[in-house]
């Protein structure tokens, strides 16, 4: 659809561009901000046609016009910025003091222990977490209380349009919010509060911390229910999943034991957009939290998170976390912070390099923009 | 006194379809039975209000064949019987036409046909004059509105005459119009019924009313149909006026008379051409047509639709090319006349202009130019749903569904109301790409899902009215579940056929002639047949799509959703709102992003206004019909709807 200053639509162009060229990574960026576009099971479906051209729905989607250059010296201490993992203020191994809390989180329970800290100490009224149901099918929740946040504790691997949930509940008038975020989230995030729009700049100051987990890539949730259901296993009777290091597969804790599906398989459901993602470790959230995973130590340290502060806002509430007892740190071992760099930046290389192939040019990447010095770097070994 | 019932030698103002009924009466109809359909409706609906008085038996009747043969029981029986239907009710009709055009009849039994040429209020301008011809029965076309009475009457003289099935036409302009009349006699004596079946099988009165031995009776029906001709030669029905040696001869039936004749006068033509006027047109007689074709060597053949007359009577001037010499013929065939559409007065004179060579005085060209640029300048308006309009709360839900499951999924559409989905795609949200008989949506559907073998994998859906549910889907639903077709079947379910105005149907418990009648239920029978049934409100829209969805995605089951909500127009709701709808101007987000004019660009329900000015959408409280379904859709609530007071 054309607009009526006859440029294509804010719409047609998240369609060409995002949706139809699969780099759609279902953040729901441009969800719940109109009635034109919604998420149906992991979907981002446009309803109706929308001829604007100077849409919302453009302006914070994280695969269109990414300019990480600008972004990094907007919202980040130019002193933090690593080219690899983006701001880093400090860098832990961390856990929930609490036992009961990690015997529910993913690994150590840092993200959800912070969340409670965030809503009790009234840094933010609500918390946006993912909640999932039967069909693997996961929505953006609203938690206001411990009860809820521990119930959605842990990982799910299919795609949550938590940044919908945050279009929505920014909206209500409901005080100060913070979000769980992999990186594509909390890159859209990280868009908004650039502010690109005048209107609506009063809904991102409601956003007080953003969470950001370590990602590698999610799973698409019909392709993932069908695989499921392949496999003879329930999708009802899942109790959580988690990838050992070294095992290639997905291990898939059910009420009756555990059941491990091939990585063979798996990876046939990982969504198409995440293969065009440079960020692993959610570089524009104000704290990062992934899974301690390093070689041979897995069993000793899967009660462990490594925990990256990249902000002012983050640092203050780790430093309230740990004056508070809350979470406990250790150092992390030598090393440890340069392997994920290097995993980091592999990501980021062959994230470019999928993007070259699929536009079959060095100069046209997708979007991103070929002449930004960040991208320039990953870029040197990527030919044609 | 009903205007139907009026005393001998009144003259009264009838509506041609009126005049029709009226004609019946005089003939002492027993039995009329129809299938709503414009422009034929009001023959029966009339009908209907003067049963009681008359000792006449109504009924709407599920479909225009089951009506035929409703219509010729009584006949059968010795009674006087007529059934009225439009124009592709014919061809539903047709294949018993065919068996009781060999088989004859007893009573004096009418097929009236009301056609609409230029297809006014039809999605076809079909002419079923072929059909006389084809089945070889008689076919009358009256030319005006006294006509359109007389003819009826005698209609039913000559079925009786010939003891077959006499076919009587009509069109829009004649139906719906309406024009002087003088009244006839009413019968004072009604017949009973006896339907003997004792004398030999050729015994036209006595035998088994059958069309075997098939050879032996076609050619009794053939020697029928001779005997019509006789009686057509002297008929007064066909009447010439003009010079006896006109220069051009127009020779014209049914509304293209009265367009023939003014066309004349606007030229003043009078003295150089003249008109024959045949009401008898199937199948022409010889002798009088050998006459007039005598009289000159130019004619024009003036008709609607298709050249039926114009070929018939080239036949026939072919046959007797050495009695009456070579003639030139004008008409359909060598494009003198439109091949498509209605005719008019000015498009007749245009054409006689042309030939008489004289001056037809359209308007200046001047004029002309401006009026096309006026016209221009007028919005292209595209009918819609009437306000508070259940159809466009389904359309919606089914376009919603289609979009989420995102496999470009679409509806065969079907004819009722709700054709305008179809017609006017975005009225049906961009839904439904095809359109065509009475229950071919569902024969279409069930098709359509069994591509799914050559690689079509999209969901099929497919809609269909209360009314036409009855009428021909049935057989298409056993079908689909018979040969397992992955379809999702919606009955719009707005309890009456509101198209054609409100006739009762048979799920409904009144009847043609306000009887109680047990109401035949569609899930009931959905269920029987195997479907997967569920019933929702349109108006719940989340609740509706849902359904929906679930539908949509499930595979290897026929579903059948039933969307029921009484229509906007219905006698029960009219004028009674459920809400008061108005615009929170201060909510109203307008054409800025996050809205972009939702209620009045995309979901338009007529009752919407878009406030230029303003920049905001308002409701024209006169016209809406408070069914709340815009509060539903608007993003911003800002659409507020309160429960009507009760008046
Ligand atoms: C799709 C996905 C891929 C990941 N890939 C990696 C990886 O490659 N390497 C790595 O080190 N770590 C990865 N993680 C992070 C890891 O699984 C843990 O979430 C992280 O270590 C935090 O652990 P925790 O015990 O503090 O989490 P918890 O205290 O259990 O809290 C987890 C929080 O994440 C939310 N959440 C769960 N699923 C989603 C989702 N799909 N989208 C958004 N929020 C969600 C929960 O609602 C909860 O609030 C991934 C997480 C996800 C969801
Ligand atoms: S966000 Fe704005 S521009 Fe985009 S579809 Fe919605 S109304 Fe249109
Ligand atoms: S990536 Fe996010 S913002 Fe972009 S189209 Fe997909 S859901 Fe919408
Ligand atoms: S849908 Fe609501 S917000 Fe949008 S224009 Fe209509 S009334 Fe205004
Ligand atoms: S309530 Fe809304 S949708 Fe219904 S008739 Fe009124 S304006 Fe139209």
């Amino acid at each position: 659809m054309v607009s009526k200053a006859g440029k294509p639509s804010s719409q047609e162009i998240l369609k060409k561009n995002v949706l139809n060229a699969d780099l759609c990574t279902g953040c729901g960026a441009c969800v719940n901000l109109c009635p034109y576009q919604v998420i149906y099971h992991d979907r981002t479906v446009q309803l109706h046609r929308c001829d604007l051209d100077d849409g919302k729905c453009r302006a914070f989607c994280p695969r269109w016009e990414i300019d990480l250059d600008l972004l990094r010296s907007s919202l980040c201490d130019s002193a933090d910025l690593t080219p690899e993992i983006g701001a880093v203020k400090d860098y832990y191994l961390s856990r929930a003091t609490d036992p009961k809390l990690r015997e529910i989180a993913q690994h150590g329970g840092t993200v959800t222990a912070l969340m409670e800290l965030a809503l009790t100490e009234g840094v933010i009224d609500s918390a946006i977490v993912s909640a999932g149901n039967h069909q693997q099918e996961q929505r953006g929740f609203k938690a206001i209380d411990k009860v809820s946040l521990q119930k959605n504790a842990g990982s799910k691997f299919t795609v949550s349009p938590i940044v919908a949930a945050f279009n929505q509940i920014a909206a209500e008038n409901s005080g100060n919010v913070g979000v769980v975020a992999t990186p594509c989230q909390a890159l859209a995030l990280a868009k908004m509060r650039l502010k690109p729009l005048q209107d609506d700049a009063g809904h991102i100051d409601k956003l007080k911390i953003v969470i950001g987990l370590f990602c590698g890539w999610t799973l698409a949730q019909e392709k993932f229910q069908a695989l499921l259901l392949l496999n003879n296993i329930n999708p009802a009777t899942i109790t959580g999943m988690d990838i050992p290091v070294g095992k290639k597969a997905l291990v898939i804790k059910t009420g009756s034991g555990e059941k491990i599906i091939s990585f063979d398989h798996v990876e046939s459901c990982i969504r198409e957009a995440c293969r065009y993602c440079l960020d692993s470790t959610a570089e524009f959230a104000d704290i990062s939290v992934g899974s301690a995973r390093f070689g041979n130590e897995w069993e000793e340290m899967r009660g462990w998170n490594q925990m990256i502060v990249r902000t002012a806002r983050g640092s203050k509430l780790v430093d309230l976390a740990l004056h508070r007892g809350i979470l406990e740190v250790r150092k992390a071992p030598d090393g440890i912070l340069k392997e994920l760099k290097e995993a980091a930046a592999e990501k980021k290389r062959t994230a470019l390099e999928n993007i070259v192939k699929k536009s079959g040019s060095v100069k046209n990447l997708l979007y991103l923009n070929n002449s930004d010095p960040l991208v320039k770097k990953f870029m040197v070994k990527i030919k044609r | 006194m009903l205007k139907l019932l009026s005393p001998a030698n009144r003259e009264v103002l009838f509506m041609g379809n009126e005049a029709i009924a009226r004609g019946a009466l005089e003939a002492g109809v027993n039995v009329a039975s129809g299938y709503p359909g414009t422009p034929s409706s009001e023959i029966i609906e009339s009908l209907a209000t003067v049963g009681k008085e008359r000792n006449l038996y109504v009924e709407w009747s599920t479909n225009e064949k089951v009506a035929l043969e409703v219509a010729a029981a009584a006949s059968f029986a010795g009674l006087r019987s007529l059934c009225a239907m439009k124009q592709n009710g014919v061809n539903v009709a047709s294949d018993f036409l065919l068996h009781l055009a060999s088989s004859g009849t007893r009573g004096g039994i009418v097929l009236v046909t009301c056609e609409d040429p230029g297809a006014l209020s039809s999605v076809n301008e079909g002419d079923s004059r072929y059909f006389a011809r084809m089945l070889e029965i008689p076919l009358l076309e009256p030319a005006n509105f006294q006509e359109a009475k007389d003819l009826t009457r005698w209609a039913f003289e000559l079925s009786e005459e010939i003891r077959n099935i006499v076919v009587l036409r009509s069109v829009t302009r004649m139906s719906h119009a309406s024009g002087n009349v003088i009244c006839g006699k009413l019968p004072v004596k009604f017949r009973k019924a006896h339907f003997v079946y004792d004398g030999s099988i050729m015994d036209p009165l006595r035998g088994h009313v059958i069309s075997t031995p098939v050879v032996a009776k076609h050619s009794l029906q053939q020697g029928k149909l001779k005997r019509a001709t006789v009686l057509f030669e002297n008929s007064p029905f066909n009447d010439y006026s003009g010079p006896k040696k006109p220069e051009l001869l127009l020779i014209t039936s049914s509304a293209c008379f009265l367009y023939s004749r003014e066309a004349i006068d606007m030229l003043n033509l009078q003295k150089r051409t003249g008109i024959l006027k045949m009401d008898c047109t199937w199948p022409l007689p010889p002798k009088l047509l050998k006459k007039h074709l005598n009289s000159t060597d130019k004619i024009m053949i003036v008709e609607e639709v298709l050249p039926f007359l114009e070929e018939n009577l080239k036949t026939l001037a072919a046959g007797m090319g050495k009695e009456i010499g070579i003639k030139t013929f004008y008409g359909k065939m060598d494009g003198t006349l439109p091949s498509v559409g209605e005719l008019n007065p000015d498009v007749v004179a245009a054409a006689l202009a042309k030939i008489m060579k004289v001056k037809h005085k359209s308007l200046p060209a001047a004029y002309t130019k401006e009026l096309q640029k006026a016209a221009a300048l007028i919005p292209a308006r595209e009918l819609t749903f009437c306000p508070g309009c259940p159809h466009r709360a389904s359309f919606w839900n089914i376009h919603n569904a289609i979009a989420l499951d995102g496999r470009e999924g679409f509806v065969c559409g079907d004819i009722g109301c709700y054709a305008m989905g179809a017609l006017f795609p975005a009225t049906g949200y961009h839904t439904t790409p095809t359109l065509h008989s009475m229950g071919s949506g569902t024969g279409l559907a069930s098709g359509f899902a069994k591509l799914a073998a050559f690689g079509f994998d999209k969901p099929i859906l497919t809609v269909c009215g209360d009314s036409t549910f009855y009428h021909a889907v049935i057989p298409a639903l056993i079908n689909a579940q018979h040969n397992r077709a992955d379809i999702t079947f919606i009955v719009l379910d707005n309890s009456g056929t509101a198209m054609t105005g409100f006739q009762p149907h048979p799920g409904l418990t009144v009847s043609a002639m306000g009887e109680l009648v047990p109401s035949v239920d569609i899930a009931g029978i959905c269920k029987a047949i195997g479907a997967n049934v569920a019933i929702s409100d349109p108006f719940d829209l989340d609740g509706t799509c849902k359904i929906l969805n679930s539908f949509v995605a499930d595979k290897g089951s026929l579903n059948v959703l039933i969307m029921r909500q009484i229509c906007a127009l219905s006698p029960e709701k009219k004028g009674k709102k459920i809400f008061d709808v108005k615009v929170n101007e201060a909510l109203c987000l307008g054409e800025s992003c996050g809205c972009n004019r939702l209620c009045t660009r995309i979901f338009r329900c007529p009752a919407l206004i878009w406030d230029r000015s303003k920049k905001k959408a308002v409701v024209d409280e006169v016209i809406c019909a408070g069914c709340g379904v815009c509060y539903s859709i608007c993003p911003q609530k800002a659409i507020i709807r309160t429960e009507a007071e009760k008046k």
